[in-house]
């Protein structure tokens, strides 16, 4: 099938270092960090007490997952200067189900019952009440990818992929596809996480996927569990060249089919991810590559052993760092900030340290950028995406000649 | 010939409901005026007297492995779990399957209320939350899992590590097209070469007490809509020789600056010997437009409503309406089936299922 390129047009972000992205890539060129103490509830008992939040508070909506998103979009979109008719344009929001107030929750359980077996009956009785309480436009998964589609009049393609760590990469992926078959012309994209709550703070713990430490530092011998963060970062991507000379050149999606929780330890998953996106790029190696790097035993090594079988001769020469070491891990957005990290990478040679890496676990041999940005030109770059129950992306950028 | 260049062929499929744990005379019941929808069991106590399409039993694991594996996964899972296995079967879709793409229709899962409710319980001190009990005697009263059965993608994970599908995949959060969407990247994905093998539906349930206060709550319950949940999947390879029907279009039109109605004048295409109409509209509104619409393109087909027969089983409503197409085709009842899906995504899926390729007007 003929397939059309597909340029990168348009940036933003919002993250715990900046409410733009502007803002933000020249803090983590610096090698600064984000993560610190929760303070918009008490985390007194819980596993973690620690995340990477965003400042800013959103007035406007409840539904952080918007508010984040909103913003990031705005920058991009701005940038960008779209110009196709609304029908050729679409939408592809990475994101999970948002989450009722806390009170509301409580309200549940206690209209329940309050037991510790959910009481049909009272809940009956009571659910009226209850009902209205749960915004349908706070939890849907779908809500951001609507309201972001009213606010830019958007009319074409609209999809919300929710595939957990990799939603934000899986959703660029399918923009890209739908622009190459020509489903629309330009397409708003990326991934947002909001997950800097008691539930999710909760539910990660239960797993013990959590830092105990509270650092997030991928690659390290030390790192023992990931850091909750919370972020949109927003991508335009147009089927016309755009002064940035970037096009998405090559995507790849796996499964594990291994576990709920825990990655193949062969790799193998990821390792054909990576060689699908390279496959489908035409390209053979990459000076960059923007890992999924979770701080997690598992999975740092795991994706170190397979970027050394994808690139089993030029491994050594590619860097290789993890945003997740300032901006913690933002679940259904990871992929997508990972991916302006990327960008940033082969549109200015400014390639992100892994902060808090200062001991590279020997079982975690790359390339790694450790203090501050290196400064290199390089011409195509790659992100990885790992998610939970094994969904894997990978996705290759590259400099295009105008 | 290239994959690009040959029809998709639909080579098996599978599919739990009210009907059954089958969609073998799925399409003729449908087409006989037969209803699945009874007094809810599952919904008796909290909204006495509420009607469903449930599902009355499932089949039981397959082995120990399945049998634990249950014990973690939503309804929605467990009901995609059987569709997949039941597609996969019948395709003859073996080992290895590293080039079976996966595409599913999903819904918000939600983690099993008696966890949410176990989970506060625990944490409840003095007549009040606290976050203190919460973040340790609320996280050991519950699943350890129930982070991620608030995840959407575990519906479709469950089935990937039990039939160890992992090829290109999503999985898309569906209100009716997004299932649409699923088929429609599935078939992309096998054009471009991305795998050989596809299987593409969605599994969801509106049985819940918590997802049917909410849709009360917006007014669906008043405009006649009934629970379902069901779980669908297609398994698709392109130019299959023993096709059970081919796939002659799946494509979807934003109603986001347009009616409807009228995008369904653009969007609904006329076709030789096409024999029947099958809709899966999400409340009465949008039933009333597409059965207007037929009837002054089409005349006198055949019209069957998935949602009034099965409930409304949000994603997966869609899904059931493929398989009941797919029963009319392979039973020798019709040729050629249009299927249309208005949900509340905001757009319209035009799907239509032949016996052999068949030539269509635009659009």
């Amino acid at each position: 099938m003929t397939r059309r390129p597909v340029f990168v047009a348009g940036v933003g972000a919002v993250t715990p270092l900046g409410v733009s992205w502007a803002e933000s890539v020249a803090e983590l060129a610096l090698g600064h960090g984000a993560i610190g103490p929760i303070t918009t509830f008490d985390t007194s008992g819980f596993p973690s007490t620690v995340a990477a939040s965003v400042a800013h508070t959103f007035a406007h909506t409840d539904d952080r997952r918007l508010g984040l998103a909103q913003l990031a979009a705005r920058e991009a979109w701005s940038m960008a200067r779209v110009t196709a008719p609304p029908s050729r344009i679409g939408i592809f929001m990475g994101a999970e189900s948002g989450r009722a107030k806390l009170a509301t929750v409580l309200r549940l359980s206690r209209a329940a019952g309050g037991g510790r077996v959910f009481d049909h009956q009272a809940f009956g009785r009571q659910e009226r009440a209850l009902a209205s309480g749960i915004e349908a436009s706070v939890v849907s998964p779908a809500a951001v990818t609507s309201e972001l589609a009213r606010e830019f009049g958007i009319s074409g393609p609209a999809q919300t992929i929710s595939i957990a760590c990799a939603s934000g990469a899986a959703a660029i992926a399918e923009a890209t596809r739908a622009i190459r078959i020509g489903t629309c012309d330009v397409a708003l994209c990326g991934g947002v996480g909001a997950d800097v709550d008691p539930l999710m703070l909760a539910g990660f713990g239960k797993l013990a996927a959590l830092s105990a430490h509270g650092v997030s530092c991928p690659f390290d011998l030390r790192r023992d569990g990931f850091v909750v963060g919370e972020g949109a970062a927003i991508v335009v991507l147009s089927a016309e060249p755009s002064p940035l000379g970037i096009a998405v050149t090559g995507i790849g999606r796996t499964l594990d089919a291994y576990h709920l929780t825990q990655p193949d330890p062969q790799g193998q998953g990821a390792a054909r991810a990576m060689q699908a996106a390279l496959t489908d790029a035409q390209c053979r190696t990459v000076g960059y590559i923007q890992a999924h790097g979770t701080s997690t035993q598992l999975n740092d090594a795991i994706e170190a052993r397979a970027i050394q079988r994808v690139f089993p001769q030029e491994w050594a020469n590619i860097y290789v760092s993890s945003v997740k070491g300032a901006l913690g891990h933002w679940v259904a957005g990871a992929g997508a900030i990972g991916f302006l990290c990327a960008l940033e990478a082969v549109r200015s040679g400014v390639m992100m340290p892994t902060v808090n890496l200062t001991q590279p676990d020997p079982a975690c041999p790359l390339r790694h950028i450790m203090g501050s940005a290196v400064r290199k030109k390089i011409s195509a770059a790659m992100i990885n995406a790992f998610a939970f129950g094994g969904a894997n992306t990978s996705i290759v950028i590259e400099q295009v000649t105008q | 010939m290239s994959a690009a260049a040959l029809p998709v062929a639909i080579v098996g499929a599978g599919a739990v409901s009210a009907y059954g744990a089958q969609w073998s005379g799925l399409g003729r019941a449908l087409l006989s005026g037969t209803q699945y929808i009874r007094p809810s069991q599952e919904l008796a106590a909290s909204h006495p007297g509420t009607r469903a399409a449930e599902i009355q039993s499932l089949p039981a694991p397959a082995d120990q492995s399945e049998r634990r594996a249950r014990l973690l996964m939503s309804r929605s899972a467990v009901l995609a779990t059987l569709a997949t296995r039941a597609a996969l079967t019948q395709a003859g879709f073996g080992a290895p399957r590293d080039d079976i793409g996966f595409y599913l229709g999903v819904g918000a899962s939600g983690g099993a209320i008696d966890q949410l409710t176990a989970m506060l319980a625990a944490s409840i001190e003095e007549y009040e939350l606290s976050l203190d009990r919460f973040g340790d005697a609320g996280l050991r009263a519950c699943n350890p899992l129930y982070a991620f059965q608030l995840m959407n993608n575990f519906t479709l994970c469950h089935s990937a590590i039990l039939h160890g599908t992992s090829g290109p995949n999503a999985a898309f959060f569906s209100r009716g097209t997004g299932t649409v969407t699923a088929l429609s990247e599935a078939l992309h994905a096998i054009k471009d070469g991305e795998c050989t093998r596809a299987l593409a539906g969605a599994a969801d349930s509106c049985v819940h007490p918590v997802t049917w206060a909410e849709l009360c709550r917006d007014g669906y319950a008043a405009q006649g809509l009934v629970p379902g949940e069901a779980a669908g999947i297609l398994a698709l390879q392109a130019g299959a020789a023993d096709a059970l029907a081919l796939i002659e279009r799946c494509t979807i039109h934003s109603t986001r600056a347009r009616s409807l109605a009228a995008t369904l004048v653009d969007a609904a295409p006329t076709l030789a010997g096409m024999d029947g109409v099958i809709i899966a509209p999400w409340g009465a509104p949008p039933r009333a437009v597409l059965v207007e619409f037929i009837r002054q393109r089409y005349g006198l087909l055949p019209i069957i409503d998935v949602s009034a027969a099965l409930g409304e089983s949000l994603a997966a409503t869609t899904a059931l309406a493929w398989l009941a197409a797919l029963d009319l085709i392979t039973a020798g009842v019709m040729r050629c089936v249009l299927i249309l899906t208005a949900g509340v995504d905001g757009e319209l899926g035009v799907t239509v299922f032949t016996k052999e390729v068949v030539t269509c007007a635009a659009p």
